[in-house]
């Protein structure tokens, strides 16, 4: 049985259908030693893939695939990288994307799907203006 | 705004996953970000707000 209902997917389905660039969810997990949620992230990632084309998901061995996992600057699992078009937008999940976090994840891939940033004009120009590297951290809890 | 700057690189982290990392950052409520292990931001803020407090420009207009 999935996760989402059926009520879950029509509406998904209409937010992702603005989708106009291929998204790509590369998702690491661990079998071996790894948390149950990476069993649980897989499955949200198949059924949102399986809610538009233009959604693939790729899956990484977190501990085999270490070039990836280099490129990606991957260092915990489960991890979802979200790529526009195979270029890595640099917004990453860690952990199950369920409960706020799913909301977020969804919001990421319309963002990498479109190419458009829903914020204000001038919160975008001093976010632009950011010339050194600049890691932000968000943590939240499923509830 | 990762998505607006190839200089940012934005991680969410489900806390109670990643206890080491929660306890690291002193995570006792959500959502708290840290911005380059330096910013600590707790709870959540309008988008002006929170933007010039994660890229510390508290004289910005």
């Amino acid at each position: 049985m999935g996760l989402l209902s059926p009520q879950d997917e029509a509406t998904l389905k209409q937010h992702l259908s603005v989708i106009t660039i291929p998204v790509q969810l590369v998702l690491f997990t661990q079998s071996i030693g790894g948390s149950e949620s990476g069993t649980v992230t897989k499955q949200i990632l198949g059924e949102l893939a399986g809610l538009n084309d233009k959604i693939t998901l790729v899956e990484k061995n977190f501990v085999l695939d270490t070039e990836d996992k280099s490129k990606y600057r991957v260092d915990k699992a489960p991890a979802i990288v979200i790529l526009s078009d195979d270029v890595d937008t640099r917004m990453r999940l860690y952990g199950a994307p369920t409960g706020y976090e799913f909301v977020g994840l969804v919001e990421a891939i319309i963002v990498a799907g479109t190419g458009k940033i829903d914020l204000d004009p001038q919160t975008l120009k001093w976010i632009q203006a950011v010339d050194k590297p600049t890691h932000i951290q968000v943590f939240s809890t499923p509830t | 705004m990762a998505a607006a700057n190839t200089n940012i690189t934005a991680d969410a982290i489900e806390a109670t996953e990643f206890m080491d990392l929660s306890r690291k950052y002193r995570v006792t409520g959500v959502p708290k970000t840290i911005v380059n292990e330096t910013v600590e931001i707790l709870g959540g803020l309008p988008e002006q707000d929170f933007v010039r407090a994660a890229l510390e420009m508290p004289d910005a207009p």
